[in-house]
């Protein structure tokens, strides 16, 4: 049974190859993300072993939790390098620093650009400690000197005796490259670039003079690592952590690839997407199959087949169909990880270096899953087949007998959509976090898609009087035949633009989303930032020196700078880690309109030095208001409690959840550089003329830090949406080629179905050119059946997402401009994936078509 | 007897395959059929008549030989002009399949008209609808019709063009004694009422008999051409040529 099931599916080369594609593509995606990220995974332990190669212990700043900026607690005094000298067991002790600057590329901007890998700045090492291996040159020793990593050397076509210019937050300086060195084995820290010079100019340039980040320690020999750990901990005391250098670098390599995994989760789910797309596909494909060999198999059981062995023999065919196509989509994925690279080297994230590391378990998860799909979305097809009756005449056109459920289909779809949309309100809006969340909305969706796509036989026919009927009285008859075609199986037309629809579904989801992030962002500057100028870091988010906005704050035309700060807290009893703004209470008011809720202006005035103002959002879904006292515990450890004084509605988080005053933040949380910096003007001042005057002083002394108008603020605020959503549409477009393949697949299958009635047509007189047409047209009508239906969703799935964010400042806008091109669009990609079935169509032999025998 | 010519056909001839594998369906054949004559083309199977008329409705190309139809040499025309000939010239009745599933009666018979971009003539339309006993179907779709109302409209789907010429193929072979009838008496009365040249193939004698004149064939050639008889003779005629 299996083997008549093979021969066929070889005989039938094209449809399956179309049918596997899908499975092959999802697969790649998850193969290749996997194989991506075990690289990068890899990558990164061995960066971190060689930092803490020779390193017995390693004593760094106290992390009580991570931020969501990856920002580091503050360095300490170096006071206490000294003291570990003292401790006994300790052979050999050095401080490092090690912490983000500037180093001026060939085209004059920042190495890597303003958003890309970042710029770091330390100083050599001492053996053991030394993990740079100088490929030219040596270690620098004056204060004019630096080494450069080997992977930017090369990039910039530097080497030794090259100029080079570099800074901290301050301007930058002229240093002569002596070294060029790779880190162990790596040309580069994964792309980011350094910079060696020694310590005191690298605690000079960043700021840290009698400072440092870190403690190198190699232990007396004899002395085990682990047992000198508590004795320096006991030394040193509690601002500082104290552990083996391996532990040091598995807690490193972890933190670091925290970040990763968001992007790894974020990158499967894309495949999953393709794949959920790809079912479809396969359910479909099957059931026209196995429609078209039903003669073939009403005469197996007439012969004496069971119909368990007809079941196997479909269910086996789907398994070596999916083994097959997930075999083949494992080893794309690693042309795929390469690809993925580019994708991420076109946003700025360069990773250098190769090797690719094939896990088994990538190995397992895409055969199982691929071939998992496959024979899932098999399933109802196959049981059909077991119900065709030993004798079956044959007709033209033969359906598969329909299941004991096929009346109720549409109920049952619009059941199970009302069950997605249930799981995704309760996920939403049940006031739940962490998983409660996402494994809801994760089954609400696909139970929306499964609904919908159940549903959507109904809509066939409407849909396709809609777009059909501008065809037909444009081009006649040939659009009346497209239109009568796509609707004569409307559960196989759904099922076909259902494919589509959740590619769609998701592109238009994603647009409308990120243009109501645009103009919630725009609106709530508008609203809030009455600041002519602004001051802000280059990339848009880093920190600038505070002495850059006291500078501006003293030119002609300018009222007054108010600078505002953030970092991050833990609070006792309430989960969460909490955005902790510093504001300026005298100036905030001239550059900042605040929305009180509870409270008012004169509430600033009562912060001083326990005292915090809290977003409304974070007051009710923490239970803390007015009065109430919060105790909180910043990065590095340290505790302070205040008293809330007022609330106010948080717009997009320019404020943080919590705001403090300058001063308490620099206090508390050590943060002593700038946010942002709103200047606002005197009346009668011109914007451009400050603004030109400040980049003027920017420019020489803090070049990380850049002024923008009001409107040029809104630029920098709102670029990073348009970046994340190109990166978005990159990878759904995976999945709408996944779904343009199965029109092209229904179609060349229905094309062989009608071949007797194609042969008619030529016969009376119609064209190959009017052929194409009707086929054409017809995958036109199915693409807009589900491009229609997928925009719809998405503008549903926008909405509700967009509900529980209305309390921070969220307002939907809908790119009606933009969603019409999508649609346009689409309507495109059905002629594009009807060029091969027309071709097929027209090129049909009249008498073969007319099967003379 | 003396009418012209529409269709003539000199010398064709049909080659499948090549060498010692190859098979002429047709090895020389010579024949012409006057205007406003309705003509059953006859033989044993594998005699060649369908490759014939193929041939002659432009649906095929012969190996060599030419044939003209309305003053046209066929031979001369590229796939997209004998389209538009098939198109505009030509009527076609088949055996079975000749209908669009997706289209009503009255869709199907104007459906060469539409291909054309042209509108039918309202009167006329009418009237063959009426003269092939369907305005009360008008709308329906062939599933809900039976086989012989779906032959009948393939038959006012041929007459509606008022071609140079109809070619039917075995239009009687899928339906019982009485459907057929009717469909020969109304071929019978296109050629008699509207001067259409009509061209059958069969193998029904009794088909034949309702023609003005047979061709029969044998093995690629004519081997006989004569007015047609009572079916009787007809049946006589077959076996003498056997």
């Amino acid at each position: 049974m299996l083997a008549i099931s093979l021969r066929g599916m070889a005989a039938r080369k094209l449809r399956t190859i179309l049918t596997a594609i899908a499975v092959v593509l999802g697969v790649a995606l998850i193969s290749g993300t996997y194989i991506l990220t075990d690289t990068i995974d890899r990558q990164f332990d061995s960066i971190f072993q060689t930092a803490t190669k020779g390193v017995d212990v390693s004593v760094t700043s106290k992390k009580e939790f991570n931020t969501d900026n990856g920002t580091n607690p503050p360095a300490f005094a170096q006071g206490l390098v000294d003291q570990t000298r003292r401790v006994p067991g300790v052979q050999k002790a050095e401080g490092g620093v090690f912490d983000n600057g500037t180093i001026v590329g060939n085209n004059g901007k920042k190495v890597n650009g303003n958003n890309g890998a970042p710029n770091f700045i330390t100083n050599p090492r001492q053996t053991p400690f030394d993990p740079f291996r100088y490929v030219s040159g040596h270690a620098p020793t004056a204060n004019n000197e630096i080494a450069i990593d080997s992977f930017t050397a090369k990039k910039q076509h530097w080497h030794v005796g090259s100029t080079v210019r570099v800074g901290g937050e301050g301007p930058t300086q002229p240093y002569t490259v002596v070294g060029v060195a790779k880190f162990g084995d790596a040309s580069s820290l994964a792309g980011a670039a350094i910079a060696v010079m020694p310590l005191d100019q690298a605690q000079r340039v960043l700021d840290k003079v009698g400072r440092v980040d870190d403690i190198s320690i190699q232990a007396a020999p004899g002395v085990s690592a682990d047992a000198l750990v508590p004795k320096v901990q006991q030394t040193l005391g509690n601002s500082v952590t104290v552990r083996t250098g391996a532990d040091q670098a598995k807690q490193d390599a972890k933190d670091t690839k925290q970040g990763l995994s968001f992007i790894k989760t974020l990158l499967l789910v894309f495949a999953g997407v393709a794949l959920f797309v790809g079912a479809f596909m396969i359910f479909n494909s099957f059931s026209i199959t196995i429609a078209q060999r039903t003669r073939e198999l009403s005469m197996l059981r007439t012969v004496g087949a069971s119909r368990r062995q007809v079941l196997g023999s479909v269910l086996g065919e789907a398994t070596v169909m999916g083994f097959v196509a997930a075999t083949i989509g494992l080893f794309l994925g690693i042309a795929l990880a390469g690809g993925l690279k580019a994708l991420f080297k076109a946003v700025g994230a360069d990773i250098p270096g190769g090797g690719t590391v094939l896990q088994s378990r990538t190995i397992i998860v895409s055969l199982l899953v691929g071939t998992l799909v496959t024979v899932v979305a098999s399933l109802s097809p196959a049981i059909r087949a077991t119900r065709i009756q030993p004798i079956e005449g044959v007709r033209e056109g033969a359906v598969l007998p329909p299941t004991r459920f096929s009346r109720l289909k549409t109920p049952i779809g619009g059941v199970t959509l009302a069950l997605g949309v249930g799981l995704m309100a309760l996920a939403l809006f049940g006031g739940n976090t962490g998983s409660a969340v996402w494994l809801p909305l994760l089954f609400g969706v696909i139970f929306v898609f499964i609904g919908t796509a159940m549903f959507s036989s109904r809509l066939v026919r409407p849909i396709a009087s809609l777009v059909g009927r501008p065809i037909e009285s444009l081009r006649g008859v040939t659009g009346q035949l497209a239109r009568e075609n796509a609707t004569r199986n409307t559960s196989r037309t759904a099922s076909t633009a259902a494919a589509l629809m959740i590619g769609l579904a998701l592109v238009s989801g994603v647009t409308i989303f990120a243009a109501g992030l645009r103009h919630s962002v725009n609106s709530a500057i508008d609203k809030s930032v009455h600041a002519g100028v602004v001051v802000e870091n280059k990339d848009g988010w880093s920190n600038i020196p505070a002495a850059a906005g006291q500078q501006i704050g003293k030119l002609n035309g300018v009222d007054a700078a108010s600078p505002i700060r953030r970092s991050q807290a833990q609070v006792a009893g309430v989960s969460g880690t909490p955005d902790v703004t510093g504001i300026d209470p005298g100036t905030l008011r001239g550059v900042y309109n605040i929305e009180w809720k509870k409270g008012g202006d004169q509430s600033l005035q009562t912060l001083d030095g326990d005292g915090a103002l809290v977003s409304d959002s974070w007051s009710k879904s923490k239970g803390r208001g007015v009065g109430d006292k919060i105790a909180i515990t910043t990065q590095n450890g340290k505790h302070a409690t205040f008293t809330i004084k007022g609330t106010y509605k948080n717009n997009v988080h320019f404020l943080g959840d919590i705001s403090v005053t300058n001063e308490t933040l620099a206090e508390v949380a050590q943060v002593t550089q700038d946010e942002y910096v709103f200047v606002g003007l005197k009346p009668g001042a011109n914007a451009g003329a400050v603004k030109a005057q400040a980049a003027q002083i920017l420019d020489r002394q803090y070049p990380t830090a850049e002024a923008v108008t009001k409107s040029g603020f809104k630029k920098e605020q709102t670029k990073w949406i348009g970046q994340i959503s190109a990166f978005f549409y990159v990878l759904l477009s995976l999945s709408v080629i996944v779904s343009l393949f199965g029109i092209v697949n229904t179609l060349v299958l229905a094309i062989y179905e009608r071949t007797r009635e194609l042969g008619l047509l030529r016969a009376v007189g119609t064209s190959r050119r009017q052929v194409k047409r009707i086929v054409r047209y017809e995958s036109v009508i199915t693409a807009m059946i589900g491009a229609i239906c997928g925009t719809v969703l998405g503008v549903f799935f926008a909405v509700i997402l967009s509900r529980p964010l209305a309390s921070e400042g969220f307002e939907l806008s809908f790119p009606v401009g933009t969603l019409v091109i999508l649609l346009i669009l689409a309507g495109l990609a059905g002629v594009l994936a009807a060029i091969t079935p027309a071709r097929r169509a027209a090129k049909l032999n009249v008498l073969e078509a007319l099967a003379y025998e | 007897m003396n009418a012209p010519l529409l269709v003539s056909a000199v010398d064709v001839r049909r080659r499948y395959g090549e060498g010692d594998a190859a098979v002429d369906a047709l090895d020389g054949v010579t024949v012409g059929f006057p205007e406003g004559r309705f003509t059953a083309i006859m033989g044993p199977s594998g005699s060649g008549k369908s490759t014939l008329m193929h041939i002659l409705a432009g649906l095929d190309r012969p190996t060599s030989g030419s044939v003209v139809v309305d003053g046209v040499e066929l031979g001369s025309l590229d796939d997209k002009k004998l389209t538009q000939l098939r198109r505009d010239k030509f009527g076609f009745i088949f055996q079975f399949f000749n209908l669009l599933p997706v289209l009503t009666a009255e869709e199907n018979i104007t459906l060469p008209l539409k291909i054309a971009g042209k509108k039918p003539d309202k009167e006329w339309l009418d009237e063959l609808i009426a003269a092939v006993g369907l305005s009360d179907r008008r709308s329906h779709r062939p599933s809900q019709l039976s086989g012989g109302q779906q032959q009948r409209v393939a038959v006012a789907r041929a007459l509606l063009t008022k071609p140079a010429v109809v070619f039917a193929d075995e239009p009687t072979g899928n339906l019982d004694s009485k459907a057929g009838d009717e469909v020969l008496q109304m071929l019978r009365r296109a050629a008699d009422d509207y001067g259409q040249t009509v061209v059958m193939v069969t193998h029904d004698p009794h088909a034949a008999a309702v023609a003005d004149h047979i061709v029969v064939l044998v093995d690629g050639k004519v081997v006989r051409e004569t007015p047609a008889g009572a079916a009787d003779e007809v049946v006589e005629l077959m076996k003498a040529v056997a």
